[in-house]
């Protein structure tokens, strides 16, 4: 098998000689790895957003890989357990990864102290701790996206916006995941209530949240709330906006956190006709207007089978393109400087540090990383369902980006 | 097993009881111990040393949950909480005080005896599936005091970084390193189990678990014994979560939910209940399956179905196979992997001429 | 406004207690004929609504097809499921019965997703989500109608063991198999039965919690809830039951709304069992458990 594989390899590098002549000399397979779980408690975010990832790096691949050299994925499926999760990281070292991606808040806090002994970055989009962002601390750490605190700056943005620019006294209710990543925006929404002057109050709901009826009750029936930010996980998500639709809360002032985005939300709450009006961040585009997209599709058609059925779920298939496009963004960048495919975690640290303004088509907010910011700026942007579909409510947004940056700095 | 068992009569109850009734133990132990303590680290991977890790950290503790639910028919369901209780002390004293880690393990392990015997005393009352759900509840008490008292927890985060194992001067980083830190502990661990088991106290589990009223008419203090059982089990889950805290790097509640109690308890249950090679064996098996299923599938599994789609089905087959085993095991040998292992021994024990 | 508040979440803990008591009624059916413990009831819960909406969905059966399919396919996993893993273990110790269905509960948990796919699913039974108000009082149409089957269902099985000549049988297997089979009853028939009695009671529970949530494999986690409620009211009651279910709706309901605010995190889920152990202390079998005598 692994002849036969060479020998195709081979065989294409002849075909493709005249172009590839400059780079094939060194060709070399370059590894990556990747945390997922698809048995586990957020199985639903991981049977969508990791075959996105293998299908990007299979795109790159079938257009003869980076420079010359293939990429290949070691997947690993952690269940959300911490111990496996440490297991798997040791195997992708094993194999020789370059860039691993983590899964999970609490495995990205125990593998990070590896990564930097180890001089492996490993990124953790929307996930892990909001800290973690400032890369003079954490140099091999990459979130790459909107951590939980730019989230909060964003949503208290656009709950401004919708309340119609001034959320001075105010009622604001924030429903959370009842564990350290659902605490983690609270800081943040605590300074920004000092701040605006609105009214912040707290609905914990333990996990995994398949029951929330009376924290609902309470939010709509007692605390009367303008304006709801929820951030929930997993089954969360669907259940949530399925109570607030039956204590009849207009879901338009409802705003979720990246985890709650998705189309599995949505069928789970009853379909899209019942969540008309509801907010979600995002920090990938939503849907499936993307050139990106459409290359993988027509991938697929040239080998004669049909797409992907994870890419009914524009929402987290996208966020899976970003993590492989930055990651092989990234590792393109290193290729580059180093001018071979031998390279190592150093380099790839840092090719993402020489990523800017990579937007791949408008699929991805316009990613810049600095020594000091690893979120890539912090963006987000909220789509709302419209019809069968998420539409964008706004442009991609920062808010509060100066608190944030404040906070970072603080830790 | 290629040995003569024959010949060696024991004239003493002490020599009977012995740790290695026969002579060639001795060099089948040392034979062990020099295989795992210098031949492995050698030759092995990190990656395979990490796995030996896991496999050590698993093995203390099942065998405390098996002191308690095998020896003295205690059904414990919160096992994993009591080693959360062991990894946030540990965690609080070597971050706050500055304590290596010879006084943290054992007061990682004492605090969760504590918090273990408190759990136990409703045992004095409740029998049978009652006090296993009480243990339950145990759980769920427990990690939510965790969970929302920042004095424990380290914070909003609730993890806390825990510096590595220092040994004469030498932090221990890596796996390599760790590897001998954890070793040594599993040792220690065993033999201490396997000693106590053969104590008086060992003794009156046995007769709590096979009779209790029996236990109370001849004499032994049931009610003590069983908070006995109780902090013994607890103390080694409380060690065992200090070793996944070295492990690991952090101490994190999460990593110490309900699945983990059930996986320990699949650990004893299929290894054996009330046998120490039970224990060990069912650390092993239960550690290593998902990871052996994982590198069949991988190296196997392309030939059944198509390369993208094999992440997820590898993922899927793994919890089916894995409950699957688990079903097939409790059905065809009630007795365990251990008894498993003895029907191999007699087996040749006689070879070739079994009758 | 205070004590409405109150009033509603007091009615609406009621109505969830009962929901509740219709996933724990299952498990007291099982461990009151055959003395096993079923700790995946909450996977058959979830694989029964994983069936019917996967049905529904990916296949396009009309509703009452896919309901009718699911009820087929609890009956016969139960059958199979009581022939060739429970039976082998009967008088086995009590972690080895706990352990064989853990197995089964990760087994459900693979196979589920791996023949439906894992997303999570709608499940329509027709109730409509818009909120029940009278008068000052809201309510969700769900919760009644599910309040509503769990109380028929409740009543019928109530009668079932106390009237009827099966039920009788039933009790009797459950005391003791040895005299039933001297009295000619046939034990491993009651057995059968009880564990398809058992999945058409999980298929209830999925219909009404997969329409209240949505169906995808974290339902199974509904099963850790009837914990608290079967030890409450006694592992062996029906009316146990009921009364557990209550007694967890609401104190649920009230704990998130009254402690809540105090302690700053949610203690919904764990109240519950704080309650549990505090009955325990004074009453070791639960409210209406029937205390069992050790001989030598």
């Amino acid at each position: 098998m692994k002849h036969l594989q060479t020998g195709l390899l081979m065989a294409g590098m002849v075909a493709g000689a005249a172009t590839m002549a400059m780079t094939s000399a060194q060709a070399k397979e370059i590894v990556v790895g990747m945390a997922c779980d698809r048995t586990g408690p957020t199985q639903t975010v991981g049977v969508m957003l990791c075959p996105a990832y293998h299908d990007y790096v299979k795109l790159i691949n079938s257009k003869g890989g980076i420079m010359g050299n293939k990429i290949r994925v070691v997947e690993i499926d952690t269940q959300y357990k911490v111990p496996a999760s440490v297991e798997a990281y040791q195997r992708f070292k094993k194999e020789g990864a370059v860039v691993v991606a983590l899964w999970g808040t609490p495995m990205t806090q125990a593998i990070t102290s590896n990564l930097n002994a180890d001089h492996i970055p490993g990124t953790s989009p929307g996930f892990g701790t909001a800290a973690a962002a400032n890369g003079e601390k954490y140099p091999y750490l990459f979130p790459m996206a909107a951590s939980y605190w730019s989230q909060a700056g964003a949503a208290v943005t656009f709950a401004k916006q919708e309340l119609g620019g001034n959320i001075k006294g105010k009622k604001i209710a924030f429903i959370f995941y009842d564990n350290p990543a659902g605490r983690e925006p609270i800081p943040v929404l605590e300074k920004l209530a000092a701040l605006e002057g609105f009214e912040l109050k707290k609905f914990a709901i333990p996990p995994p949240g398949v029951e929330m009826k009376v924290q609902v009750q309470d939010i709509t029936r007692r605390y009367r709330a303008d304006f709801v930010i929820s951030h929930l996980f997993g089954k969360g998500p669907s259940v949530h906006i399925k109570e607030f639709k039956r204590m009849g809360y207009p879901l338009k002032k409802l705003l979720s956190f990246v985890w709650g985005a998705g189309e599995a939300d949505i069928n789970g709450a009853g379909g899209w006709a019942k969540a008309q009006g509801y907010n979600a961040l995002n920090f990938a585009g939503v849907g499936s207007d993307y050139a990106i997209l459409d290359e993988i599709k027509a991938m697929y058609k040239a080998e004669g089978k049909d797409a992907p059925e994870a890419m009914a779920s524009t929402v987290y298939y996208n966020r899976g393109i970003l993590a492989g496009a930055v990651h092989l963004k990234a590792i393109e960048m290193a290729v580059k400087a180093k001018g071979s495919g031998d390279i190592t975690g150093e380099d790839v640290q840092k090719g993402f540090l020489a990523i800017k303004d990579f937007k791949l088509g408008g699929i991805l907010p316009p990613l810049n990383f600095t020594d000091l910011d690893h979120e890539g700026g912090g963006w987000a942007r909220v789509f709302r369902v419209e019809g069968d579909n998420f539409v964008p409510a706004g442009d991609w947004l920062r808010g509060y980006r100066d608190v944030v940056i404040e906070m970072l700095k603080a830790e | 097993m290629f040995h003569r068992e024959s010949g060696y009569f024991n004239t003493t109850y002490k020599a009977d009881m012995a740790l290695y009734p026969l002579p060639i133990a001795k060099f089948a132990i040392a034979a062990i111990l020099v295989l795992f303590f210098v031949v492995a680290p050698y030759f092995l991977d990190e990656y395979y040393l990490s796995i030996i890790n896991l496999v050590a950290i698993a093995i203390v503790g099942a065998l405390g949950l098996n002191i308690l639910v095998g020896y003295t028919g205690q059904i414990s369901i919160g096992h994993a909480a009591f080693m959360s209780v062991g990894a946030y002390t540990a965690a609080n004293l070597a971050t706050k005080l500055d304590l290596p880690f010879w006084l943290t393990l054992p007061a990682g392990g004492a605090m969760a005896a504590f918090i273990g015997i408190l759990v136990g005393i409703p045992s004095l009352r409740i029998k049978g599936l009652y006090l296993a759900i009480a243990t339950l509840a145990a759980q769920f008490i427990i990690e939510w005091v965790i969970n929302h008292t920042p004095t424990i927890s380290g914070g909003v985060a609730a993890s806390i970084e825990m510096p590595p194992p220092e040994f004469l001067g030498k932090e221990l980083v890596n796996q390599a390193e760790l590897y001998y830190f954890l070793m040594v502990i599993m040792v220690i661990a065993l033999v201490g189990a396997m000693n106590l088991i053969r104590s008086r106290i060992g003794r009156s589990f046995i007769a709590i678990r096979d009779q209790e009223i029996a236990a109370e008419i001849i004499g032994i203090n049931v009610f003590k014994t069983k908070l006995i059982a109780f902090a013994v089990s607890s103390f080694y889950a409380g060690v065992c979560g200090v070793m996944y805290t070295y492990y690991l790097g952090i101490a994190n509640y999460e990593n110490f939910q309900l699945i983990t109690s059930i996986d320990y308890l699949a650990m004893v249950i299929i290894g054996g209940l009330g046998s120490i090679l039970g224990s060990i064996l069912g650390a092993i098996f239960i550690t290593m399956l998902p990871i052996v299923i994982r590198l069949l599938m991988e190296t196997f599994g392309s030939i059944f179905v198509d390369d993208a789609a094999l992440a997820q089905v590898i993922a899927q087959f793994r919890l089916i196979i894995f409950g699957g085993l688990i079903i097939v095991f409790l059905v065809v040998e009630p007795d365990g992997l251990a008894k498993l292992w003895q029907n191999i021994r007699n087996y040749f024990r006689f070879w070739p001429f079994s009758y | 406004m205070e004590w409405q508040f109150l009033f509603e979440l007091t009615i609406n803990g009621l109505l969830t207690g009962m929901m509740y008591a219709l996933i724990a009624v299952g498990f007291v059916l099982i461990y009151k004929s055959t003395d096993a413990i079923n700790f995946a009831q909450g996977e058959f819960v979830m694989i029964a609504a994983i069936v019917v909406a996967g049905m529904a969905t990916n296949y396009g059966f009309p509703i009452i097809a896919a309901i009718a399919v699911g009820l087929v396919f609890m009956i016969i996993f139960n059958i199979v499921l009581e022939r060739v893993v429970l039976r082998p273990m009967i008088g086995r110790p009590i972690v080895a019965i706990i352990m064989a269905t853990i197995g089964l509960a990760l087994i459900l948990q693979g196979a589920g997703p791996l023949v439906f796919g894992a997303g999570t699913k709608p499940l329509n039974i027709g109730v409509p989500d818009e909120p029940l108000i009278w008068g000052p009082l809201f309510m969700t149409p769900i919760d009644v109608v599910g309040a509503g089957i769990s109380i028929m269902f409740l009543a019928i099985f109530g009668w079932f063991f106390m009237k009827s000549r099966k039920g009788v049988a039933m009790r009797a297997v459950a005391d003791s198999h040895m005299t039933s089979m001297a009295m000619g009853i046939n034990v491993e028939r009651y057995f059968a039965l009880a564990w398809i009695l058992a999945g058409v009671v999980a298929l209830l529970g999925g219909l009404v919690w997969g329409s209240a949530i949505g169906v995808d494999t974290q339902m199974a986690a509904l099963g850790l809830k009837v914990f608290p409620v079967v030890i409450l009211g006694g592992l062996d009651s029906i009316i146990g039951v009921v009364v557990g279910g209550l007694i967890i709706g609401v104190c649920e309901a009230l704990a998130a709304g009254y402690i809540d605010p105090l302690v700053g995190g949610g203690t919904k889920d764990f109240t519950p069992y704080v309650l549990m152990i505090l009955v325990l202390m004074f009453r070791p079998y639960g409210i209406f458990g029937k205390p069992i005598i050790e001989r030598i």
